[in-house]
């Protein structure tokens, strides 16, 4: 297949049909290149698993991991929509229909960052986030698939901010004012779950602070639901 | 904590002539504050800092809303029949949690040498203290639902500065560290007042939206709600100094990515403006 077309910093190079986001497989493999004396010419070798999807380095990267965690919410939350549980009240089916819309806004944000020509497939075609684990059948069901993803996504956000360089802070400012309603997103969804489980000890730990998770241990959280592919956010910059 | 290195770069601004001792600054700027206490932090503080931007501003502006919050849940609490038995343990929580957030910043000031203002006396009815000044709240501890239209304003403005803030505290990472994760905290309880206030019938969602009831004030009370919501409704974001987001590009029905219009300007918590916002906590003190 040769319908995708490929993100323009890497679209001349010949890959494996979905080997994308590889610009820093780069960053592995070329250190160990120049250590060997190797030229930049010398040809990268191509990532032996096909459904590898590596994230690239720098501020990038960061906005492909939050491009997926909009993903991930505008998957679940426009299914809610579409296909709504029966017992959904109409605050439930207004509340959802606002999570949908502000999800597909950072989400639609994060990839007009990532390509601004708009041009770009960033993923295969088949690539989605599955909701297939989840049971969206009933208002419990979906409040709870909606909190673990809300929970989440609000949960990165406080790490991810620290993390760009310094070229990248209009990006952070937008992600910090993203990250702000994500967070008042998952309150509203614990509340509609359990009414006052907002700010519990689950998310806020004893000194008052959310608790927070990095991109490899979001990453791991998601693995399941975007299989068989496997995102590799080795390539993104470690919190300290 | 590093935030003393602030008061060195401060003190190499052009605003001060000579490179001032950061020991000696400290105190100046900490005496000025303490000064200014009968209105909060107001005009001594700036005619020393000229903005409330600085890091060392920024901790101390940050500290008094949380103060302000601290007070708010505490006189709630303790006043008789304003909150129901079910509901305590949500303010309790917030009370909890904005009183462990206003001594990490205080620790946070006096790691670095500060001298930490004096908690002030906080009025709710917005009379400063006086009996003969006009009442701007009308009965906060005693209706629940003026109560809750009054914390809905004070912790939105509070995720607004912390919006505002989160930036300015760059020579101290972990102060930084911690500030990013006290915002979506703030984030959360505002979004939870809202909730309440919308089962008990007002219109209100979890983030500012221009779908929103307005909380009607006194004209010398509506600062608050400009400190508060004010700019919420802008659909104009900027990808660098100047150049606007072209949302109206990508946010198409062909692109599968069509939103209803109110839901740009929801997406986005603003910052708060720091005066505006100054000028709104002095309502109560």
């Amino acid at each position: 297949m040769s319908d995708y077309t490929f993100f323009p910093a890497w679209r001349e190079q010949s890959l494996g049909r979905r080997v994308f986001l590889r610009v820093s497989a780069a960053s592995a493999a070329s250190v160990a290149l120049i250590a060997a004396g190797c030229s930049d010419s010398t040809p990268e070798p191509v990532t032996s698993d096909p459904n590898l999807l590596t994230l690239p380095s720098g501020d990038s990267g960061l906005l492909y991991y939050a491009y997926l965690l909009s993903l991930a919410q505008t998957t679940l939350y426009q299914k809610a929509v579409d296909v709504p549980p029966s017992d959904f009240t109409a605050t439930d089916r207004s509340v959802f229909a606002d999570l949908r819309d502000h999800a597909i806004v950072h989400r639609e944000l994060f990839r007009y960052f990532i390509d601004p020509a708009g041009t770009a497939v960033l993923f295969p075609t088949d690539f989605v986030f599955n909701l297939t684990s989840f049971t969206l059948t009933s208002r419990a069901g979906v409040l709870a698939a909606a909190q673990q993803i809300a929970d989440l996504a609000a949960a990165a956000f406080p790490v991810l901010l620290t993390l760009f360089t310094a070229s990248g802070t209009s990006q952070r400012l937008m992600m910090l004012k993203a990250g702000s309603v994500v967070s008042r997103q998952a309150a509203a969804i614990r509340d509609l779950l359990t009414p006052g489980s907002f700010a519990s000890s689950n998310v806020v730990d004893s000194t008052g602070l959310l608790i927070t998770k990095t991109p490899m241990e979001v990453n791991t959280a998601l693995a399941p639901y975007f299989a068989p592919y496997v995102i590799s956010v080795a390539n993104l910059a470690v919190p300290v | 904590m590093k935030l003393i290195s602030v008061l060195d770069h401060l003190a190499a601004t052009p605003t001060a002539p000579e490179p001032t001792p950061r020991r000696a600054l400290l105190t100046k700027l900490g005496r000025a504050a303490a000064a200014a206490l009968p209105l909060g932090l107001g005009t001594a503080q700036a005619t020393t800092a000229g903005t409330l931007d600085s890091s060392f501003d920024a901790a101390l502006q940050l500290l008094q809303l949380e103060r302000l919050q601290v007070a708010l849940y505490t006189q709630a609490l303790a006043a008789a029949g304003l909150i129901t038995t079910a509901q305590r343990p949500d303010f309790e929580r917030m009370l909890a949690h904005q009183t462990q957030h206003a001594a990490l910043l205080q620790q946070a000031l006096q790691n670095a040498g500060a001298i930490v203002p004096t908690v002030p006396t906080f009025d709710f009815s917005g009379r400063h203290g006086q009996s003969s000044n006009p009442v701007l709240f009308p009965n906060v501890f005693t209706s629940f639902d003026d109560f809750l239209a009054l914390a809905q304003q004070i912790e939105d403005l509070g995720v607004r500065l912390y919006t505002a803030h989160a930036f300015n505290l760059v020579y101290d990472a972990v102060l930084t560290r911690s500030v990013l994760r006290i915002l979506p905290v703030e984030s959360q309880h505002a979004s939870h007042v809202r909730s309440l206030r919308r089962s008990r019938g007002a219109v209100v969602q979890n983030w500012p939206s221009e779908e929103d009831a307005v909380i009607t004030r006194p004209a010398a009370a509506q600062v608050l709600t400009t400190a508060a919501t004010g700019g919420e409704e802008t659909t104009i974001q900027y990808q660098s100094a100047g150049v606007s987001i072209p949302f109206s590009t990508f946010l198409t029905i062909s692109k599968g990515a069509a939103i209803h219009d109110p839901a740009l300007a929801e997406s986005f918590d603003e910052a708060a403006n720091t005066a505006t916002a100054q000028a709104a906590m002095d309502l109560f003190v």
